[in-house]
């Protein structure tokens, strides 16, 4: 390992910093796709492919990332990824065709995949007591970048979208060579080395078969996946379903119930990235405090009240969507606005709280654990937005999801996490099955 | 289940930066709230929306 005198504070810095700018570039179409539309007179469905493309490269490159954060290091991982969506930034500048531009976004828009890759980062470098508030200070200030975009691109470029994507592609080509020159894999080379070692196929089968693991990506596709999905499906859903109320506001043409409806989405969006830390710290608080009160689920796991903070996320995150439905069924705009906001804030609690347990359950595998639980749930960004916009009410979708989806997925992680030992161990398959000989070998063997 | 519980941890000791993280997040916090309540307010009272112009 690199021998660079370092402190894990300067690591966690770096990692924020490089990931902001990541969720910056990979939210910066969104930001311009009303100059984009116009320009090239794109229709509502282009628009929405557009919007959607974003999203394509996360469920299937966020588990390849985690990967190659355990085999080369999270800052050559995290070089690569800056380096390759920057240059396609640049690149995107110059395009004069749609079908140019929207590969080359398609391309930028994998910088979204470098989240797993920081979570990697600050497992390698913090301890357990303080790895709620360490993964919750990186992923949520990192986060802002997508909200950042949204408000300050259009007011900083208006519609030259093009030098804005110059720009931000320059600044990620500086971040790149940051990372490169202060970047350190681990905070011991015995460390990177143990995740290196675990960086195989085996082990990636033996995760994702973990029903521990399972339990977590439901968690997270509950929380972030459903962050995701909200992110799309709220404008258009306050537009059509509080039509009426919007316009007693005073909310009269089309572009100003959109920028009434955009705030209340958005309310969600900034309340879900910016009280992320605040999880987890309250994630270290309930493990300082040893606070353990659901059944089933085990009290006597090192790391129990995080698993038990983390259940308290999911029931808030349930209720908060059935109060959804309440107040849209009640016609009650205010109501379901300040319901909005506390539900960004249960989402927060489920993020912050899923991350603050990853590295500690797979400490021997934190990439492949993160870019397993952090990729796949993303799918839910995809599958929720089509259950709500399928409902025949448009207000059922949130109690249909909570009912149907939440609650099994919620007792499905009370059943997971109740082992008093090693519940990671559990899956389909054996541990002897898919690691052989490199089953009895820990994470304790190589500390340093 | 079963198992004894691991209680409280009174005597974990925190790194000097943790503080610092602490309060870091305590601002974020804070600038959610002041965000969403202003947002709010413009959106309730016709004004604007996030916070852009009406």
């Amino acid at each position: 390992m690199r021998n660079i005198r370092t402190h894990k504070v300067e690591q966690l810095i770096i990692a924020a910093v490089a990931f902001f700018w990541c969720f910056l570039m990979w939210f910066a179409t969104a930001a311009f796709s009303p100059s984009i539309a116009q320009k090239f007179n794109l229709t509502v469905a282009q628009m929405g492919i557009l919007a959607s493309s974003a999203l394509w490269s996360a469920p299937i490159l966020r588990p390849v990332a985690g990967y190659l954060a355990d085999k080369i290091g999270a800052p050559y991982a995290f070089t690569i990824i800056l380096v390759v969506t920057g240059l396609m930034s640049i690149a995107s500048s110059y395009a004069t065709d749609y079908k140019t531009l929207f590969v080359e976004r398609a391309i930028v828009a994998v910088a979204g995949i470098s989240f797993v890759v920081g979570i990697q980062h600050v497992a390698q470098w913090f301890e357990e007591e303080e790895m709620g508030a360490a993964e919750g200070l990186y992923a949520g200030t990192g986060n802002v970048g997508a909200g950042t975009g949204a408000l300050l691109l259009p007011r900083i470029y208006g519609t030259d979208y093009s030098t804005a994507f110059f720009h931000l592609g320059i600044v990620a080509l500086i971040i790149a060579a940051v990372m490169l020159l202060r970047g350190v894999p681990a905070k011991s080379a015995e460390r990177a080395e143990m995740a290196k070692k675990t960086a195989t196929l085996r082990d990636t089968a033996f995760v994702w078969t973990r029903f521990a693991a399972i339990a977590l990506m439901f968690a997270y596709a509950m929380s972030f996946g459903l962050e995701i999905g909200m992110n799309a499906w709220l404008p258009g859903y306050y537009a059509r379903g509080f039509a009426d109320a919007i316009k007693e506001l005073g909310f009269e043409t089309i572009s100003d119930v959109q920028i009434a409806a955009g705030t209340f989405a958005a309310v969600q969006s900034f309340n879900a990235s910016l009280f992320r830390p605040f999880s987890g710290y309250m994630s270290d608080l309930w493990q300082r405090k040893g606070w353990t009160p659901f059944p089933i689920i085990s009290k006597a796991l090192p790391y129990s009240p995080r698993v038990h903070w983390l259940m308290f996320a999911l029931l808030s995150i349930t209720t908060t969507l059935i109060l959804l439905t309440v107040a849209g069924l009640s016609n009650n705009v205010v109501m379901s606005v300040l319901i909005l906001a506390v539900f960004g804030v249960t989402v927060s609690f489920g993020t912050g709280g899923t991350f603050a347990i990853v590295p500690l359950m797979f400490r021997e595998r934190p990439g492949t654990a993160t870019g397993f639980i952090g990729g796949v749930s993303c799918a839910g960004g995809v599958v929720y937005p089509l259950i709500f916009g399928y409902s025949s009410n448009i207000h059922m979708g949130y109690a249909y999801v909570a009912i149907f989806m939440f609650i099994p997925f919620m007792l499905f992680y009370a059943w997971a996490m109740h082992w008093d030992i090693h519940p990671e161990d559990h899956g389909i398959g054996s541990k002897e099955f898919w690691l052989g000989e490199k089953a009895h070998m820990s994470f304790e063997e190589s500390k340093d | 289940m079963g198992g004894g519980s691991i209680g409280r941890r009174d005597d974990i000791q925190y790194e000097p930066w943790y503080k610092w993280g602490v309060l870091f997040l305590y601002i974020e916090m804070l600038i959610a709230i002041g965000v969403s309540i202003y947002s709010l307010y413009m959106a309730f009272t016709g004004k604007g929306g996030f916070p852009g112009k009406h």
